[in-house]
This record gives structure tokens, C-alpha cells and sequence, in this order.
């Protein structure tokens, strides 16, 4: 591109010089940072088309560095929601990073303007919301989970408020999708599965989970006992056993019933 | 109760020990002797109040289940106990014969320890003991004092109560697996790994919390009762 072209020097450097100032004519340009930064981004979000990937992010760069005035709110949101986008929530250091670039952009400071201002309410209301429909969430859940973590519109929001929000909207994304695999193998292929079965399945977890502060190690041995193979087993013999009327429970409802498990769990913002 | 000071050795749940006051250790005295001499002998006596005030001892049927004490510097230690003998009338018994507590007597090792003597280890029956000598011997000239502290005598009988066992422990080794389960039951192996993770998830998010909060319902300051009273 013509903005990237850079003059060759008028006299060409002899034999020798040329492995050296080819090294030093790649870091003039820039180039091995900016490729550097870039082979990071995919290592960290190890992306299913890296080719697209890269072509993304590379697309993304130009526009950010050739945009004279900072973006607009919508531009400002959509580049964000990629940044947060980038690495999967469980690679922590990443995501952390990728969410302090995301905080910075949607603040309005990355476009080199002399004073930030900062993320509102309102912004941030908007970023999970977008992230909760581009991860196609259970509406409902993630409509509890807003109310939850959300902030006024004329509140400015820290950042570990921020990243505790994004954190969470991901982590129920994550939790959907685990919850739609269980309902795959527990209605084994049916698309409806047994009520009591589903039932005896969400207690045990309701139960593991607990509703105690503690954080002792003996909580986790004791969720793994419960939540092990005999124990869900055993519960959910018991269940079948039962002689009540077994209806089904579809798809929706598990989701509705196993997301709301989680969003009650979740520490509401103050 | 023993006569020291300190926290003590811990006392399993539900054991009291008996209550007796060993007297300090007493050195054995060479007879004339003039100037006092170490011996690097020492004897602990203990009785135990008969028909004493204390319901324990009242109950006590004299077994001695466990001896516990601390040590401070005794190299070896002997135990002889009381008995009645043949014939109704009472005799010494040696219940434990050199053990040795410091591997060394001149060094440190075994020197603070606590020891913990089972009636298991000793070499008569513990029944009905009215007394309980404990004789110590430090041979080396390093130590100026050495004595055995926090004695604790546990009789037999007080069964320590069970603790409540929390419901999972006793869930780790199942009851033999109904052998006719439900033929329609879903993988446990699957449901199983889904639901663990399901639970991380949510472990993660619950012990995670917001570390700046953003202070809707702060005041800052001005809302000072003190202050509210003077307007």
C-alpha cells in the first residue's frame, strides 16, 4: 500500500552490508513489531482459519491507524467486542490483556485525543449485550445475568468492574454451550429427555454448588463425590424409580432451568 | 489436669484426661552426698485421687488407655505402675523399660517432642493402676534439666465420639451398585464430566467478584451524623 512504501536509500549498500540493513530496514518500517504483535494475537486466540484471521486483523490496523478522528460510539463498540472476542476467557493473562486494550478503545483513549472519557454505563450495558447475542445466549439468562452486573447509564465504570462483566458474559456463553452438550447426552439423541432425569441432574449440581461463602478444598472434594459417576448414577436411578408421571423436558427449559443455576451464583455488581 | 503452662499437646475430640498433678520431678540422691550432684536420674510419681471429686476418676475403672506428654530433654524413660498383686496387696510393675526418646543424648534430636505411649506398647496389662511412676535418665552432661512436661493419662472407656462425618465422606465407598440400573439411564461417564465442568464454571465466577466496587450508594462524607445534627 502506498502509505507503507518507503523510499530506498539512492545508493544501494554493497554484499556485505545486506543482511544487516535489511534487519535494520524491517525494524525502521515497523514491520517486525507489527508481526510480532500479530503472531501473539493468533497464538493467543489459535483461531479455526488463521489465514482470515490475520487478514481481520491486519484490515482492522489500517483502518485504526488511517482513522484521523477517533470512531463514533458504534465503531468504537464493534472494535472493542473484537478485541474482547480475540482470546477464549480461560487463557487469563490474554483475555485480561485484550480486555484492557478493549476498555481503552471503547473509552475513547486509543485514538490519541488528549482526554479520555471514559467508559459509561451505557457503553458497557451495550458491550455485553452484544456479546451475549454474538454468542447466541439463552435470552432470558442473559437478560438475569444483565440485571445483575449492569451499571447505571451515568455511572462511569472502573475497570475490574469492567472485566468482571465481560468476564462473566463469556463464562455464561461457555456454560450455555456445556449445558446444551449435557442435554445432548441426556435425552440421547431424542430431542426431549426425562424430566425426572434432567430434575435428579440439576439438583445434584444445585446441591454441589452449595450455598456457603467457603472456600474450603474440602468443597471441592465434596462437589466431586457428588457430582462423580456412581453419585450421578445413583441419583439418577433413584429418579426413574420414582412412580411419579414423568413428563419431558425440551430443550429450552433445561437451558432456561441450568442457566438460572448459574446467574444466581453471580455476584451482582454494587 | 497436668500442671504446665502452654497450650498443650492436642487432645483428640471428646478425650479429657484424668486429672492429676504430677509433682516436679525429683533427682535421686546419692546418700552422703553433701554437695549437690546431678545424678541425671530423675522420678516423676503420679497418683491418682481415689474417690475423688472428679466423675472421671470415680468411674474410672483403672485402665490407662494412652500416656502422652511432652518431652524436655529426658534421653530414656522407664514406667512402672502400681498394681494390686496376689494377695491383695499392692506392687510395682514395670510397664515400659528404657524407651528411648533422644537418639542421642547429647544432641537435640527427640529433645522437645511430644510421645504418645499406647497401653499396646507396654509390657504388663494397664488395669487397675493406682499409680504411675515415671522415671527419667539423662546420661548426658550437657543438659542442666531435663523432666517431662504436659502429662496427659487418657483412661479407657471414653470413646472418642464420632465426629459427624460429612454426608460425602461416607458416600466414598458405595453400598454394592444396584445391579439392575435403569436400562434407559443416560452415560454417567458423560453426564458426569458435563456436570463437573458446568459446576467449575460456576465455581469460577462465584469466587471471583468485582474488586473496585462502583460505590453507588457511597456517600462521601457529608452525610456524617455528627454533621446532620448540627444543620
Amino acid at each position: 500500500m502506498a502509505a507503507y512504501e518507503k523510499r530506498r536509500p539512492g545508493t544501494a549498500p554493497s554484499g556485505g552490508q545486506a543482511a544487516g540493513s535489511e534487519a535494520e530496514f524491517l525494524l525502521r518500517a515497523g514491520v517486525t513489531a507489527m508481526v510480532r504483535e500479530a503472531l501473539l494475537k493468533v497464538l493467543e486466540a489459535r483461531p479455526e482459519e488463521p489465514v482470515s484471521f490475520l487478514a481481520d486483523y491486519f484490515e482492522r490496523l489500517v483502518l485504526g491507524d488511517a482513522a484521523a478522528e477517533p470512531a463514533g460510539p458504534p465503531q468504537r463498540l464493534a472494535r472493542a467486542l473484537w478485541y474482547v472476542s480475540l482470546a477464549p476467557h480461560s487463557h487469563r493473562t490474554a483475555f485480561d490483556s485484550n480486555t484492557g486494550a478493549a476498555y481503552e478503545v471503547l473509552g475513547g483513549g486509543g485514538g490519541g485525543r488528549r482526554r479520555a472519557a471514559g467508559v459509561d454505563g451505557r457503553l458497557y450495558s451495550e458491550l455485553l449485550r452484544s456479546i451475549c447475542q454474538h454468542g447466541e445466549a439463552p435470552a432470558e439468562a442473559a437478560a438475569a445475568l444483565l440485571r445483575r452486573v449492569r451499571c447505571r447509564d451515568h455511572e462511569a465504570v472502573p475497570f475490574d468492574v469492567f472485566r468482571y462483566g465481560v468476564l462473566t458474559c463469556f463464562v455464561l456463553l461457555e456454560f450455555a454451550a456445556k449445558a446444551d452438550a449435557l442435554f445432548a447426552v441426556l435425552d440421547g439423541g431424542s430431542g426431549a429427555a426425562d424430566a425426572r432425569v434432567c430434575q435428579a441432574v440439576l439438583r445434584a449440581l444445585e446441591e454441589a454448588l452449595g450455598s456457603g461463602h467457603f472456600t474450603q478444598p474440602r468443597r471441592y472434594l465434596e462437589a466431586g463425590s457428588r457430582l462423580g459417576p456412581d453419585g450421578l448414577a445413583l441419583a439418577m436411578d433413584r429418579a426413574l424409580q420414582e412412580r411419579k408421571l414423568s413428563g419431558s423436558t425440551s430443550r429450552e427449559e433445561f437451558l432456561k432451568k441450568a442457566t438460572a443455576l448459574f446467574v444466581a451464583k453471580v455476584k451482582p455488581v454494587e | 489436669m497436668s500442671g504446665a503452662a502452654g497450650p498443650g499437646p492436642p487432645v483428640g475430640p471428646g478425650r479429657s484426661p484424668l486429672p492429676c498433678a504430677p509433682r516436679p520431678a525429683a533427682a535421686l540422691q546419692l546418700s552422703g552426698g553433701t554437695e549437690p550432684t546431678r545424678p541425671g536420674v530423675a522420678v516423676i510419681d503420679l497418683r491418682f485421687p481415689r474417690g475423688a471429686a472428679a466423675d472421671v476418676s470415680a468411674a474410672w475403672g483403672g485402665t490407662v488407655q494412652e500416656i502422652v506428654f511432652k518431652n524436655f530433654y529426658t534421653a530414656f524413660l522407664s514406667v512402672r505402675v502400681q498394681r494390686p498383686g496376689p494377695g491383695g496387696s499392692r506392687r510395682w510393675v514395670t510397664c515400659l523399660r528404657d524407651m528411648c526418646l533422644m537418639p542421642c543424648p547429647h544432641t537435640e534430636q527427640g529433645a522437645q517432642d511430644y510421645f504418645s505411649l499406647h497401653r499396646n506398647q507396654m509390657l504388663c496389662d494397664m488395669d487397675q493402676v493406682t499409680a504411675v511412676r515415671f522415671i527419667l535418665r539423662q546420661p548426658s552432661p550437657v543438659w542442666l534439666q531435663f523432666t517431662i512436661e504436659e502429662l496427659q493419662i487418657f483412661p479407657t472407656g471414653q470413646k472418642s465420639p464420632q465426629t459427624d462425618l460429612p454426608s460425602w465422606l461416607s458416600q466414598l465407598t458405595p453400598p454394592e451398585q444396584p445391579a439392575s440400573l435403569h436400562g434407559e439411564l443416560p452415560d454417567p461417564e458423560k453426564v458426569s464430566t458435563e456436570v463437573q465442568q458446568m459446576w467449575v464454571l460456576t465455581e469460577v465466577i462465584r469466587t471471583r467478584q468485582a474488586a473496585a466496587r462502583i460505590g453507588r450508594f457511597d456517600v462521601d462524607g457529608c452525610y456524617d451524623v455528627n454533621l446532620l445534627s448540627y444543620t
